[in-house]
């Protein structure tokens, strides 16, 4: 019934997933696994990009959390892209965009995660 | 492919001249020997089948009969040629289809494969078959005799014995989940509130699946004489792990309710125990909002603190309806150093206040994807407002049972009110 994507891009110094679609509790596992298997480097930046997200229920935001654990247990950093605004009502009643750094577009959390790296 | 003669080229066939002759002897020995073997065990072949042969004329006398079926049955096959029909060796429910169905099907369609039959032997054992049919016709096109396959269905009919007991035996483990759910979810939930002097309270719980324990919750209940606490929230997931958490953040709340009622402090003592549930691969986490009860001289005053929960809506008297928005909260048991927003909501005479799990907001809507959401909510409570705790619950029971099956998770609801004024006392 619902459906996601998830598209995994190695952009060097961050690694970038595409999510698009429904992120719910049909879907969020689809996610979880692609996040299981993801080897993130130390100092790489994990961005999840949400600018296809439809629709992102509590599963949705344990997904996310399980991909913050992940960047964490790697020595790796964790950022959220094309948030939409339905979503970053949502994330800002979780308070999860107190511990997610959010930006605009893939392109910008590299710049700025390699700015910060120099 | 290896030996088509026809194709073989000319050339072969030339080099191959000799030897070709001497296999050509040995091979036509082979098919004589061959040949013989066969002739000798068609009419064994006819006798000791591992199926059942029997040819009836039209009038269903039995013309001839095999040794397998004979041996099946324990019958003579003088007793049965000539002297018997076929439908006389079926169970009585078995001749009532042959007739019915089984010979008007045969006659109109010539034949008639895998029926499911009874044939009763000599000694009254059943004996369960599957038989095809087939109508042998004459030279001159007329049907002259039946013929018919019987296969022993012995194992068959075990097999669907073993498939209807199987299933019988998942029904009753279905109900028995479902009525193991349903205890649980009732002792997840109070089985009634308690009375609040000068309040009025409502509580609605939307079940998405009877045999899933669903992870929403509420209570309400007295912290002294005359204070009382309450919380609404959700448990990330479903099943006996969200069930287990569900009943763990309960206890936690109401026991730290107890030590220190001060609801920013309730929910970081609910955050170091939930945190202890956690795990790296499945983290879970909690939704809360929690809330005091402090009577004033008009109405109560409500000391809330929210953890990563949609907020509260507050219907007021005047019949404005805002959210009582709650800054900085975040949800319950996966930060270790996690912030809880707090606020204060003052109650007055013909407010009411709504608490509600994203069950509701998230409610599909029919409509592609659109879901129903905190925008949508609150304009169903202001066309309501101002109203009581169980009228708005009425109205969030019919709004339930209007999204049907868009409602896909859980869903609780709780509402307080004070009462508004009577009308003024006469003079």
């Amino acid at each position: 019934m619902t459906n996601l994507t998830v598209t995994a891009t190695d952009r060097g110094t961050s690694q970038v997933l595409e999510v698009a679609g429904e992120l719910d509790m049909a879907t969020a596992s689809q996610l979880r696994e692609v996040l299981r298997d993801l080897t993130l480097r130390r100092g790489q930046q994990l961005i999840i990009d949400m600018a296809g997200l439809g629709f992102c229920d509590s599963s949705g935001m344990t997904a996310l959390i399980t991909g913050r654990n992940h960047a964490v247990a790697a020595d790796a950093s964790v950022a959220l892209t094309g948030v939409p605004n339905h979503l970053r009502r949502a994330l800002q009643v979780a308070g999860l965009d107190q511990i997610f750094p959010v930006h605009a577009t893939p392109d910008e959390a590299v710049a700025a995660w390699d700015a910060r790296s120099d | 492919m290896m030996c088509e003669p026809g194709t073989e080229p000319a050339g072969g066939a030339d080099s191959a001249g000799d030897s070709a002759g001497d296999s050509g002897e040995k091979h036509s020995r082979e098919l004589a020997e061959f040949s013989a073997l066969l002739e000798d065990s068609a009419e064994d072949l006819y006798e000791h089948a591992p199926c059942g042969y029997l040819s009836t004329l039209l009038d269903g006398r039995i013309a001839k009969i095999n040794s397998t079926l004979l041996g099946w049955l324990g019958h003579a096959r003088e007793d049965l040629v000539g002297q018997r029909r076929f439908t006389d060796l079926l169970s009585v429910g078995g001749r009532l289809y042959h007739e019915t169905h089984f010979a008007p099907l045969l006659r109109m369609q010539g034949e008639l494969g895998g029926i499911a039959l009874e044939m009763v032997a000599a000694d009254g054992r059943r004996l369960p078959v599957l038989v095809t049919s087939t109508v042998k016709h004459g030279a001159d096109g007329q049907p002259m005799l039946i013929r018919t396959t019987v296969f022993d269905a012995s194992d068959r009919r075990s097999y669907e014995r073993e498939l209807l007991r199987a299933r019988d035996e998942a029904n009753r483990e279905r109900d028995l989940a479902r009525q193991l759910a349903a205890t649980l979810q009732r002792s997840l939930l109070p089985p009634s509130l308690p009375s609040v002097p000068g309040m009025q309270v409502a509580a609605h719980y939307h079940h998405a699946s009877p045999e899933q324990v669903g992870g929403d919750f509420y209570d309400l209940f007295a912290l002294s004489q005359d204070r009382w606490a309450f919380f609404l929230g959700d448990v990330c997931g479903k099943g006996p792990t969200a069930a287990a958490v569900t009943s763990l953040t309960r206890y936690t709340l109401r026991s730290a309710a107890v030590y220190d009622p001060d609801p920013v402090a309730v929910l970081h003592n609910l955050n170091s125990v939930l945190r202890q549930e956690f795990t790296f691969e499945d983290p879970r986490f909690t939704t809360v909002i929690f809330g005091v009860l402090t009577p004033q001289e008009q109405g109560y005053t409500i000391e809330l603190a929210s953890g990563g929960h949609p907020p509260a809506l507050l219907l007021r008297a005047d019949g404005t309806v805002d959210y009582q928005h709650i800054r900085g909260g975040q949800l319950v048991g996966i930060l270790p150093d996690a912030h809880f927003g707090a606020a204060t909501v003052h109650l007055r005479p013909g407010d009411t206040l709504l608490l509600y799990t994203d069950g509701l907001t998230e409610a599909r809507i029919g409509v592609a994807n659109a879901r129903y959401d905190e925008e949508a909510l609150q304009e169903f409570a202001t066309a309501l407002a101002p109203t009581t705790a169980p009228a708005l619950m009425d109205a969030v029971a019919a709004l339930f049972a209007e999204f049907g099956a868009g409602l896909e998770d859980d869903a609780a609801a709780l509402a307080l009110s004070v009462p508004a004024p009577t009308n003024p006392p006469p003079a």
